[in-house]
């Protein structure tokens, strides 16, 4: 009884809370408008629009006309042998991704802290931050451009007395292009994080190592390495969060016809099925799925990531 | 008593220093080779001959596009998108982070709530595609300005800057009868500064890079984009081997038009970049990490 009174009062005392904060504030809620707006615009009337992956959509009927199916477009989805495929691309891609090229900024961060040379590092950290600020258009050209046939590549491979590979409408080396160009565009960039958390180590530690004997190696293993872990598990988890989604500008930019099989993602796929077939209603239950999963994904690597050390994005 | 370097610290600064300037050379030499190809006679270029020396230097391809009505009018509304697009955003973002930033406002948790769940969940590439067309925005510059303004993950790194000025600042403002409009322009903008200069760049650097809004919502000529032109000579160039015959009559190859695009889009970019590189890096401290 006494607790039911309680929540009673405690509502009250909310609703109570609120009319007392407007009307003191109504001017800070109403700063809230511009940004709700383009929100509610841009982003909520979309997730009402998904509702046509439940519909046979037809354009000039709007989502008010069109016919409901229910779960037909996922049946048919569950029931072509193409999404497994692209399914399969997506994640594959993805884990060789995470696989090759997380580690690399970490290796770099920590070598960078071993180069004492201002002057050295400065230009070196100049030159590989700034891939990062080139569009996939511009990278995507920069790789077509040196892997065709006559590229330099290429010729690097004839003038060592092989045989030229045409590497863009080639499946065994579609997706290693993808993994390479990521990390030549990402690897510099990737490190700064890992640069920020090695400064804040304790210089203390590499000197008590050191007076004890601990060469470079057992130093970077015992001091660099741990004072990176929660920083290292962040990072991994924010990257788990995204597999679905990620790279779709890459592919877009990188891929051909003749590399659908192995490259192919889920975001290219809904594009093309969307804006090439205007298959609206399945281009879309496509997307709805791709957003669920990602939902999950990216929910639970912020829970894991609270959980583990500490530290969310929210 | 200093400890003697011994071998093996000696052996992993050197390898530091091999592998790093190694890796500075992977990444430069790709840029270099398409500015080489962008100032070598096409001759040179069709060879393949061309590594990061050019051959039979010339500036006619790069002229000829940079003067070209296509790329000038890309390049222009690049510029007007990106300009217009960053002081829409920063201003929304900023703005919005400030009612955000004050927790104990009933409410607020909860409308908090509303803007990061679209961090987690989007209708989807067709949904929005429709909405653009409903909106009527299809092929207007707005569109690529409008959906993308707010930026929840920006505007969490303004209100986290927010958060840490000290709150006394304000109410010494309050109590001399400033409205909380007056002080979020009066002060709180120029306090956060250091922030606002950093978002100020990810948002620019966003809207010039941007290639799939305008693939997906431009199709009028005279309104492409920078990278959506980009991308077609890109992408072109990629499929008409055929034709490169025909265009060695011409005497520009399609490949050196093609790097010379390139190289005419980027080189602002690394121009600026040096100047701006410190922004970056403070950004991504403020923003990598919450504790």
């Amino acid at each position: 009884m006494a607790h039911i009174v309680e929540k009673k009062s405690k509502k009250i005392k909310t609703t109570g809370k609120f009319i007392k904060d407007f009307k003191l504030n109504y001017d800070l809620y109403l700063l809230l408008i511009p940004g709700l707006a383009l929100l509610i615009i841009f982003k909520y009337v979309p997730m009402y629009g998904v509702s046509i992956a439940f519909q046979d959509f037809n354009i000039f009927k709007g989502i008010s006309g069109s016919e409901w199916v229910g779960m037909d477009n996922f049946i048919r989805l569950f029931h072509s042998e193409e999404f497994y495929k692209i399914f399969r691309n997506t994640l594959v891609i993805s884990i060789y991704k995470i696989v090759f090229s997380f580690p690399i900024p970490i290796l770099i961060a920590i070598m960078l802290n071993e180069m004492k040379k201002i002057a050295v590092k400065r230009v070196v950290q100049t030159v590989i931050y700034l891939p990062h600020f080139l569009s996939w258009v511009i990278v995507g050209g920069i790789f077509t451009t040196i892997l065709s046939t006559n590229g330099l590549i290429n010729g690097i491979i004839m003038d060592l007395g092989g045989e030229s590979i045409p590497f863009m409408m080639s499946n065994r080396w579609f997706r290693s292009i993808l993994i390479i160009s990521d990390i030549w565009k990402g690897c510099g960039w990737g490190a700064i994080v890992y640069i920020a958390a090695i400064a804040g180590i304790d210089q203390e530690l590499y000197e008590a190592a050191e007076i004890d004997g601990a060469g470079k190696i057992r130093q970077i293993l015992h001091i660099t390495l741990p004072g990176l872990s929660s920083t290292i598990v962040l990072m991994l988890i924010l990257k788990l969060g995204y597999i679905m989604v990620e790279g779709q500008e890459q592919v877009l930019m990188m891929y051909n016809p003749t590399v659908y099989e192995t490259g192919d993602i889920i975001t290219t796929y809904v594009y093309r099925i969307g804006m090439g077939k205007m298959d609206y209603s399945f281009s879309s239950a496509v997307g709805l799925l791709n957003s669920v999963i990602s939902l999950v994904l990216v929910w639970g690597g912020n829970f894991l990531s609270g959980k583990l050390v500490g530290k969310s994005i929210w | 008593m200093k400890r003697k370097i011994s071998f093996e610290d000696k052996a992993v600064t050197a390898l530091s220093y091999i592998f790093m300037l190694m890796l500075a050379a992977v990444i430069v030499i790709p840029v270099l080779n398409l500015m080489a190809k962008a100032v070598s006679s096409s001759t040179a270029v069709t060879s393949g001959k061309v590594t990061v020396f050019p051959i039979g230097f010339q500036l006619d391809t790069l002229k000829s596009v940079i003067v070209s009505e296509k790329f000038t009018s890309a390049a222009g509304n690049s510029v007007f998108v990106t300009l217009i697009g960053t002081l829409i955003a920063l201003f929304v973002n900023a703005l919005t982070a400030y009612p955000l930033s004050k927790k104990n406002l009933s409410c607020m948790k909860a409308i908090m709530m509303i803007f990061v769940f679209t961090m987690l969940f989007s209708g989807g590439l067709i949904p929005t595609y429709l909405l653009i067309k409903n909106l009527g925005l299809y092929n207007k510059r707005w569109a690529l300005i409008l959906p993308t303004a707010i930026n929840v993950y920006n505007m969490l790194i303004i209100k986290n800057y927010y958060e840490s000025i000290p709150d006394s600042i304000e109410e010494s403002v309050k109590i001399d009868g400033a409205g909380n409009f007056m002080i979020f322009i009066k002060f709180m903008l120029p306090l956060s500064k250091p922030v606002l200069a950093t978002i100020c760049l990810f948002t620019m650097v966003a809207y010039w890079n941007d290639y799939f809004s305008a693939l997906m919502y431009i199709d009028k000529p005279a309104l492409k984009t920078l990278q959506l032109y980009m991308s077609e000579v890109i992408l072109e160039a990629q499929q008409d081997v055929d034709t490169a015959t025909l265009d060695d009559l011409m005497n520009i190859s399609g490949e050196s038009v093609r790097c010379a695009t390139i190289i005419a889009a980027t080189v602002p970019i690394v121009i600026i970049y040096p100047f701006l590189q410190k922004y970056f890096i403070k950004g991504i401290m403020i923003g990598s990490v919450k504790g």
